[in-house]
């Protein structure tokens, strides 16, 4: 999680090892040529020790002659001591090229104490002639250990000047790789930087941008910032906040269209309200006034007419009263019979009405206004429009289990299409001048008064007549 | 644009890094080729073979055959000598090598007491055996083991035979030699005069010298005046040859002369090629040298014991100057 903070730990890790590792490699490069320096240094002081150690036996021998005291004797022996010391060191800087050299030297060495040990011997023994001889001799081979040194360290000069080269042409080579190493660790450090800035500040541009279109009102786009660290952290926060933000926001709209949608409804429920007061008025002012007519028509002796508008004004109470209440069948056949005396009395021979009717059936419970639209619709279609009239057929029959009410008439019959319609709730045009309530409402409310499908039928045969079945479930109280 | 910058970027940091790269590596390579240092347990014998007259033609031959053979023998041998016949320095070279303790001297022999000192007393009280090549010093007064080279008495007998034969059994002869009688030097002209005494017309005249140019031209000139007629001159001690035939062409033609040398002279041999020398002994001297490590490393190993006191010789022939020219 704590991206950031490890990135900066990497950088400095990386300038860390990278000091450290040119660190060691000149610590190692120095180690090397020095060690290298202080051998070869060594070789010419471990010679030179030689030569200075023997010119010192030389002048102690002198003085142990000339005076010979058990101090001069003692400084002898540490020189001798001292040359026997610088042999050995000689003797460690053998090797395959100044072998012979070197053990001439080695053995010049040896005889140069051999004879110093000769030259003590001598003079103890008080033999002053050879003893004399001894020590012409003895500086001789210290003349000679001299010369020697001075040609091996000129022997040493010529086997190590390939080293010497080579240290220059590697100190030279040393600058190069310093300028080398600081243009590539220059680059490097930058190359590392600018990873590392884009690394920080990309996600956090991103971020910027993001807030910027969120402060624009933009809340579709997604807020993302494609690492992993604590920037993307806020990214995906602030996306979840965008997104809380959008789904209130949707609330809010989807609230205030419900708001608005309940104010119109309110607005048409009063309305309607209004309409429905209105349309209460009239029919009753009519329902009154037919009553009144009816009265004064049966005062004037015209009985005939009195009992039409009797039924005027049955039919439109029963229809002013609300739709979906249930109602009898009982209640629907009186309907229907006051209907038909209307219509008798209009197409007078031209309708023939039979009825048979089940008197056991009637006090079942049925939608109001269902048999008096299909009935109508029959007299529209059957009986209006032929000169001669016809005949329509109503019966009511307990089968049981169920009760069939079959609507029948002799007219020219309907169109497979049509029947379709209606049975399938579609909107029918209406022609002609029903009482409102049209074929496929009742077909309607039937069907979700009794919650099955086949409980109305179509039969319809072409210029013979339609037959229209009602199949009522029996429920039996 | 991008992908172009990164691009050159990493191509930038690959070039940075492959120089980088070879710098280190010349850097840190420390490939200085030291010499090795030496793990060889068991000591080889040092040799070390001492001439007063090194980089001469002569000289080089018995060095390089003696370093040949020293590598086949598995020994080290180290060849030292001074120029120009300088006996201080040659002296000197003995004495360090004695003290040295190598384990073989083999050295022209110098006909001087100081070098037969040296041999008989150092040599020997430091245990080091020393043959003598080329020239030899008597055994009795040095104690050499052996003596590798010509048989210098032969040689003059053959330079004699040849001078006879192309002079003729009558003239005068010169037989230059140096002052400093070596014993090879005595060899030779003994032998010379062994040859030229059975012939009573052919008269001969000693001439000495020192070995310095100016005594050498004014004994050349000295000779030339006592004998104007001289018809063959030999410089038995052939350093001298050089400036002695110089001198002579100041005078007179050198056709005149027979003249005669050894090859062991720094100049022998160009001087023949010159046509200035008639005929030079030539000694073999890859042979000598071949032949005096060989003895020495036998005897160091014991398998030759005791060598022979009378000297191992060398085959020597006359090489006259028209087969060379």
């Amino acid at each position: 999680m704590n991206k950031i903070q490890k990135k900066i730990w990497l950088l400095s890790t990386i300038v860390l090892v990278i000091m450290v590792a040119i660190w060691i490699a000149l610590t190692y490069y120095n180690n090397k040529t020095q060690d290298q320096y202080n051998n070869i240094l060594q070789r010419y002081l471990s010679m030179n020790e030689v030569t200075s150690s023997s010119q010192q036996i030389i002048t102690d021998l002198n003085n142990y002659i000339l005076n010979p005291t058990s101090d001069n004797l003692e400084q002898l022996g540490l020189s001798k001591k001292r040359i026997l010391r610088a042999k050995d060191n000689v003797y460690e800087l053998r090797n395959v090229e100044n072998d012979f050299a070197l053990t001439n030297y080695i053995n010049l060495i040896n005889s140069f104490i051999e004879t110093t040990d000769r030259l003590l011997l001598f003079h103890a023994e008080n033999e002053t002639e050879a003893s004399a001889k001894e020590f012409t001799e003895a500086t001789r081979i210290s003349n000679y250990i001299s010369e020697m040194t001075l040609t091996l360290i000129g022997t040493e000069m010529k086997t190590y000047d390939r080293f010497y080269y080579g240290i220059i042409e590697q100190s030279v080579e040393m600058e190069k790789l310093g300028m080398w190493m600081l243009l590539l660790i220059t680059l490097l450090l930058l190359l590392i930087s600018y990873w590392f800035s884009l690394s920080i500040t990309k996600p956090v541009h991103q971020l910027t941008q993001a807030a910027n279109e969120l402060s624009k009102g933009r809340f579709d786009l997604e807020v993302k910032v494609e690492t992993n660290d604590e920037i993307a952290f806020l990214a995906k926060t602030f996306d979840r906040m965008r997104i809380n933000i959008n789904k209130l926001i949707l609330e809010i709209k989807h609230k205030a269209q419900l708001e608005q949608e309940l104010q119109q409804n309110k607005i048409l429920l009063q309305e309607s309200q209004f309409r429905s007061l209105q349309s209460q008025i009239n029919p009753h002012f009519l329902f009154n006034t037919l009553n009144t007519i009816s009265k004064k028509a049966y005062l004037e002796g015209s009985e005939e007419t009195s009992d039409l508008l009797v039924n005027v004004a049955g039919l439109l109470r029963y229809n002013l009263k609300q739709m979906d209440r249930s109602v009898t069948l009982r209640d629907e056949v009186v309907v229907l019979k006051q209907y038909m005396d209307i219509q008798k009395a209009r197409f007078t021979d031209r309708l023939k009405l039979y009825m048979k009717i089940d008197e056991s059936c009637l006090n079942v419970k049925i939608p109001a206004l269902t048999l008096q639209p299909i009935i109508e619709n029959a007299v529209i279609h059957a009986i209006e429009p032929r000169e001669n009239g016809g005949t329509i057929w109503v019966r009511i029959l307990d089968e049981r289990d169920r009760i069939t009410i079959e609507i029948e008439d002799d007219g020219m019959g309907m169109s497979e299409d049509k029947i379709n319609q209606i049975l399938n709730e579609q909107v029918v045009q209406t022609e002609g001048h029903s009482t409102g309530i049209g074929f496929s409402n009742v077909v309607k409310r039937l069907r979700l008064w009794y919650r099955y499908e086949e409980v109305i039928d179509i039969e319809s045969t072409s210029g013979k007549g339609t037959k229209v079945i009602l199949r009522i479930q029996m429920i039996r109280e | 644009m991008r992908k172009t910058g990164i691009f050159i970027l990493c191509l930038l940091f690959i070039i940075l890094l492959i120089f980088t790269a070879i710098s280190a590596e010349k850097v840190f390579r420390f490939n200085w080729e030291l010499p090795k240092a030496i793990n060889q347990k068991e000591p080889q014998y040092r040799l070390v073979l001492i001439t007063q007259d090194i980089d001469t033609p002569f000289w080089d031959k018995v060095g390089y055959a003696a370093q040949e053979q020293a590598k086949k023998e598995g020994v080290s041998l180290e060849v030292w000598g001074s120029y120009d016949n300088n006996k201080e320095d040659f002296l000197e070279n003995l004495e360090i090598a004695i003290y040295s303790k190598v384990d073989g001297i083999i050295i022209q022999g110098l006909d001087t007491t100081k070098f037969k000192d040296l041999i008989k007393v150092k040599a020997s009280f430091y245990g080091v055996p020393v043959i003598t090549v080329v020239n030899d010093v008597p055994m009795s007064e040095s104690l050499r083991r052996t003596y590798v080279g010509s048989d210098q008495y032969k040689a003059g007998r053959l330079i004699a035979g040849q001078l006879v034969s192309d002079m003729g059994s009558i003239g005068n002869v010169i037989l230059m030699s140096d002052r400093i009688r070596e014993y090879f030097q005595e060899q030779r002209l003994r032998g010379i005069q062994d040859v030229l005494k059975k012939y009573p017309n052919i008269q001969i005249l000693n001439a000495e010298t020192s070995e310095s140019s100016e005594q050498i031209i004014s004994t050349t000139q000295d000779m030339l005046n006592r004998m104007p007629d001289v018809d063959a001159i030999v410089a038995v001690n052939a350093s001298i040859a050089g400036t002695m035939i110089q001198e002579i062409s100041k005078r007179s033609q050198l056709e005149r002369y027979h003249i005669y040398s050894f090859d062991d002279g720094p100049e022998s041999l160009l001087l023949l090629e010159q046509g200035k020398l008639d005929a030079v002994i030539q000694q073999s001297p890859e042979m000598m040298g071949k032949l005096s490590v060989k003895l020495m490393t036998e005897w160091l190993n014991g398998e030759t014991l005791p060598l022979d006191s009378s000297g191992y010789l060398t085959d020597i022939q006359i090489l006259k100057a028209v087969d060379v020219q």
